[in-house]
């Protein structure tokens, strides 16, 4: 008898997972469906080269269903609840679909809502539009002060601002108004990344460039008449352009559907990455609470541990191996220079 | 921790890392009425640190690092508005 897989989410997680299943399990196997509603999938990491003019946007999107492999159904639908219990999930067209095996690949959103007056002050480069506006905003910008970094934590791609920062240094070098501007770089805890020891080089590189940091800072609103953002923990800072990273929350038809409190993180068994008691209900990329990255790579290393899982198990096999957290990721550190990451629960 | 003091929440961070249990404690805060105790358990040894260095940045009260077979208790009180 064949297995039904049901995916839910067209973004990086959906995508790899659906495509690794459908690479391990033929097809007489295991139907494998996805749902999901995406106009077209955005490849995010480039969202730090197109507001600087290093990257064409046109190269940088596709349409969803061009990405999935031969043997995947891709239901173009919008998932209005998720029944675990009764293995069941229902889509704003009225469909429901049933599922032996459940992947939920939702990820998250971005609410810059949660701060006044963000909207209108700040820029930032975590969508197409924002890295549209910001780039034209950029082209407008002559020196001044430039406050960079995230509203707070947690949010995708943890080393992606401190990227941005050095690409934007380069440019402004480039086009010869470095000498007219301050960089200020803010970040929530008290260093200038999560992982202590890229903190210490981080903080280096910033000191060489004469970046200022403030840590720490978590930002609690925008005074637009005054342009200058305070934290919570009572600081200020002026600035002419400010490029924040939104606040984010999981998918609100998790909250809906229970299966996370209102700020819509799943929690997850962090080794076999299933939910609650259910052995056939998985969570991946940035729809989890997992104490690792919200980006494209953590949902890459989670979906090689899950496609093969699920492979072993419906061929037969009892596959006891766990997924220990490990993620790899590069990331830009300016001068034309880069450094690979390598990290894991412990 | 003494038995006198009693948190208003409790957040258990044990087996995250940090700065997971601090993030943690500074979501709870922001929901947190003034006077409230807010308590985290971490069984990293960086959030003893890095709890107190934003509670004291913050301009609230730390009321005290406990150390308990296994993993460390930080209290803090909500002492700004």
């Amino acid at each position: 008898m064949s297995n039904r897989i049901l995916v839910l989410g067209d973004g990086a997680a959906g995508t790899i997972i659906s495509n690794k299943l459908r690479f391990l399990i033929p097809t007489e196997d295991a139907d494998i469906t996805v749902i999901g509603n995406s106009k077209f999938h955005y490849f995010k990491p480039d969202g730090i080269h197109i507001p600087l003019g290093m990257k064409r946007y046109q190269d940088s999107v596709k349409k969803p269903e061009f990405l999935f492999n031969y043997g995947i159904n891709y239901v173009k639908d919008t998932i209005s609840n998720i029944d675990v219990q009764n293995k069941k999930v229902s889509t704003k067209s009225g469909k429901e679909h049933t599922y032996d095996y459940l992947i939920i690949a939702t990820g998250d959103r971005l609410v810059p809502e949660d701060i006044p007056n963000f909207a209108s002050e700040a820029h930032h480069f975590y969508s197409l539009e924002g890295s549209l506006e910001l780039k034209k905003k950029l082209a407008g910008f002559n020196g001044g002060k430039i406050v960079i970094g995230p509203s707070s934590i947690p949010y995708q791609c943890p080393p992606a601002p401190y990227e941005f920062t050095f690409q934007l240094y380069r440019y402004l070098n480039k086009r010869g108004i470095l000498k007219d501007t301050e960089i200020h770089y803010i970040f929530p805890p008290n260093r200038v990344f999560t992982i202590e020891n890229v903190a210490v080089y981080i903080e280096k590189l910033f000191d060489e460039k004469n970046i200022q940091y403030h840590t720490m800072f978590n930002v609690e609103s925008i005074d637009s008449g005054a342009r200058k953002i305070n934290s919570l923990e009572g600081e200020e800072l002026p600035y002419d352009l400010l490029v924040l990273v939104p606040p984010h929350k999981g998918q609100e038809v998790i909250t809906k559907s229970g299966l996370a409190d209102e700020v819509g993180y799943i929690d997850v068994d962090k080794h076999k990455l299933t939910y609650g008691n259910y052995d056939n209900v998985f969570v991946i990329g940035d729809a989890t609470n997992l104490p690792i990255s919200k980006a494209g790579a953590t949902a890459h290393f989670e979906s090689e541990y899950l496609a093969s899982k699920i492979a072993s198990e419906i061929s037969g096999f009892i596959s006891d191996d766990e997924y220990d957290g490990a993620v790899a990721c590069t990331t830009v550190t300016g001068d034309e220079k880069a450094m690979t990451l390598y990290f894991s629960y412990n | 921790m003494e038995e006198k003091i009693k948190p208003t929440k409790i957040i258990d961070a044990r087996g995250s890392f940090c700065p997971g249990p601090l993030m943690e404690l500074i979501k709870a805060y922001k929901s947190a009425k003034l006077n409230d105790i807010i308590s985290v358990y971490s069984t990293d040894s960086g959030t003893k640190r890095d709890a107190s260095a934003w509670i004291k940045k913050s301009n609230n009260e730390l009321i005290g690092v406990f150390e308990h077979e296994g993993y460390y208790e930080i209290v803090m009180k909500k002492t700004k508005g």
